[in-house]
């Protein structure tokens, strides 16, 4: 049974592949496909916090910090020295995972909220920040103003392009490295012992695990990817606001979508970033223009009635629906299917 | 002469004005069963904690295989080779059985593949393979108790702690748990248990050490302890000091 189910897995996946590669040939309006663009990256954000906050289940509410860290300085860097954005991401990344070490450090040796706390209140602190430096020394950080990438036309080595669909390839790839990898932490040591800690933490250091170092080092995994995130929005949309950056819709957006997929697993992520950005996008497009906020308004009832009727997220759907189809196809098909936690 | 296999010396604790374990003197030898028995509130429990790390002494020492491990966080301690259970079992709730118990493979190997042999192998012993894709969550109380001890038994200890296992099961589960345990000891593995079930305890343990108030108050061989004037008072009150008499 088995063997028929990653068969018939297997080309399904095939066939999205090939369909997600195709589709700049099918969407040729510049607008949908940035629409397109930016539910990808949401579905990516979401899946790099869901290495710290649904495998290892610690919630952080200021994952804004690493877009914004890994946008600002690779900006700045190519802003001043002309620096690629290909080689400032890396910068950008080492400075986000330094202060995910920074922030995980004190607060993972402790029980409870501490953690969740302080990404709020350094999130919030580092919002305060950008809006108010102008500029240390020779690099201009913009303030509240906010901070534009020095235009250079189309240029691949400057991370910008005037169409949008080397943008599309870009995130699309990054979305697969990102599925990829947390498919790989998922099914490794790293995976099951942040599993474990998040289940009893009592019981995972009695059974060997150092809880505060794969907290660690979860958490310095998910920061580098997201400030990845930052520098790709930093290149697609050229210009840098602290509030839309590092501010709270941004951290609290990216929990938003992986516990509506469904945190913890590998896929929920990507599906709840995908359908939330996109009801959000169409919402925003119909309705937007009318009443202020209304928007907003009916987004957040939708997040709500998901919330309730689907508290394990959108994937525990998915994966019933899976479940029923094969049952119907496989008379066995029952228990292994139904005991599994891992699904997707 | 047999080897000491851990070694527990003056070892105490304080919680505020409470002396919680009180210069506890013990020598296990390799290969042996102990058990470790008091009222409640005696610090058995903590006597553990004390051992495996989760406090730390305020005097003594606790040697585990001539090594002195006094302090160490628990992580480091069961890599040494001390493996607990929780008296308030813990399983990981959202994982499988086999999952469960691989997490404690994974101390001796970083392949997922060893851990799942090591596992499976253990989940055997255990008689819990009929339930290797059920979710922790969904196990009745019996199997909980077998899963905890699997959960120790995979870091591949040379000292098991049991804390209570025995706790909440019928007459018929306490007779195969302690078929288990004595099948677990004479693999080789020494096993240190607290239990409240005195008749299991005497099956299992060749010497038992009786604590009250965190001090030991007997030590010696099932029916030496038993008959012991002063663990008769710690357990029934001073009126049936003289009972036998």
């Amino acid at each position: 049974m088995t063997g028929i189910n990653i068969n018939k897995n297997s080309v399904i996946l095939a066939v999205l592949v090939v369909l997600l590669l195709l589709l700049p040939m099918v969407v040729t309006k510049p607008y949908y496909l940035h629409v397109i663009i930016i539910c990808l990256l949401w579905a990516y954000l979401a899946s790099c916090w869901n290495i710290i906050g649904g495998f290892a289940g610690q919630l952080s509410l200021g994952h804004g910090i690493y877009t914004a860290i890994g946008a600002y300085i690779t900006v700045i860097l190519f802003n001043t020295f002309g620096l690629s954005p290909w080689l400032g991401l890396f910068v950008g990344g080492g400075a986000a995972i330094l202060l995910s070490l920074m922030i995980g450090y004190p607060t993972f040796g402790l029980r409870g909220a501490y953690y969740a706390l302080a990404t709020v209140a350094i999130s919030e602190g580092i919002v305060v920040l950008l809006n108010n430096t102008g500029s240390i020394g020779r690099f201009t950080v913009g303030g509240a103003e906010g901070l534009i990438v020095k235009s250079v036309g189309s240029s691949a080595a400057a991370f910008q392009f005037n169409s949008k669909i080397p943008y599309y390839y870009i995130v699309l790839i990054m979305l697969f490295l990102i599925i990829f990898i947390a498919k790989w932490i998922k099914e490794s040591k790293l995976g099951y012992y942040l599993v474990a800690l998040r289940e009893d933490e009592d019981a995972a250091a009695a059974m060997g695990i150092n809880v505060r170092h794969n907290k660690l080092i979860a958490g310095a995994i998910s920061a580098f990817f997201t400030a990845l995130g930052g520098v790709f929005y930093a290149m697609l949309i050229r210009y840098l606001e602290p509030n839309a950056i590092a501010g709270a819709s941004m951290s609290t957006q990216m929990v938003f979508l992986a516990i509506v997929g469904g945190s913890g697993t590998v896929l929920g992520p990507v599906i709840g970033g995908i359908l939330l950005a996109l009801i959000s996008e169409i919402i925003r497009f119909y309705l937007g223009g009318q009443l202020m906020g209304l928007h907003l308004f009916i987004y957040g009832m939708i997040v709500l009635l998901m919330i309730i009727y689907q508290p394990r997220g959108i994937i525990e759907l998915f994966e019933k629906i899976g479940r029923r189809f094969s049952r119907k196809h496989n008379d066995e098909g029952g228990r292994s299917g139904a005991e599994d936690p891992s699904g997707a | 002469m047999q080897k000491t296999l851990l070694e527990l010396s003056d070892l105490s604790i304080k919680f505020g004005g409470l002396t919680a374990v009180n210069r506890l003197n013990l020598k296990i030898n390799a290969g042996e069963a102990v058990g470790l028995i008091g009222p409640n509130g005696a610090g058995k429990t903590t006597a553990f904690n004390l051992i495996v790390g989760v406090h730390q002494p305020t005097v003594g020492k606790v040697i585990f295989d001539e090594e002195d491990i006094t302090g160490l966080a628990p992580h480091v301690v069961c890599r040494k080779g001390i493996g607990r259970t929780f008296q308030v079992v813990k399983p990981f709730g959202k994982m499988t059985v086999l999952q469960n118990i691989m997490v404690g493979a994974f101390v001796n190997t970083s392949k997922k593949s060893e851990a799942r042999l090591i596992a499976t192998e253990i989940m055997e012993k255990m008689s819990l393979q009929g339930k290797r894709d059920y979710l922790a969550q969904n196990l009745t109380i019996p199997e909980r108790k077998r899963l905890e001890m699997a959960k120790a038994l995979a870091t591949q200890p040379k000292l098991l702690l049991l804390d209570e296992v025995l706790a909440g099961l019928n007459q018929t589960e306490i007779e195969e748990a302690v078929q288990l345990i004595k099948t677990i000891n004479r693999d080789g593995i020494t096993i240190l248990m607290i239990e409240h079930v005195l008749q299991a305890t005497m099956a299992i343990c060749s010497r038992i050490v009786v604590l009250d108030y965190g001090k030991k108050i007997a030590e010696g061989s099932p029916q030496e302890v038993t008959s012991n004037s002063e663990v008769i008072k710690a357990y029934l009150g001073d009126e049936y000091e003289n009972a036998d008499s």
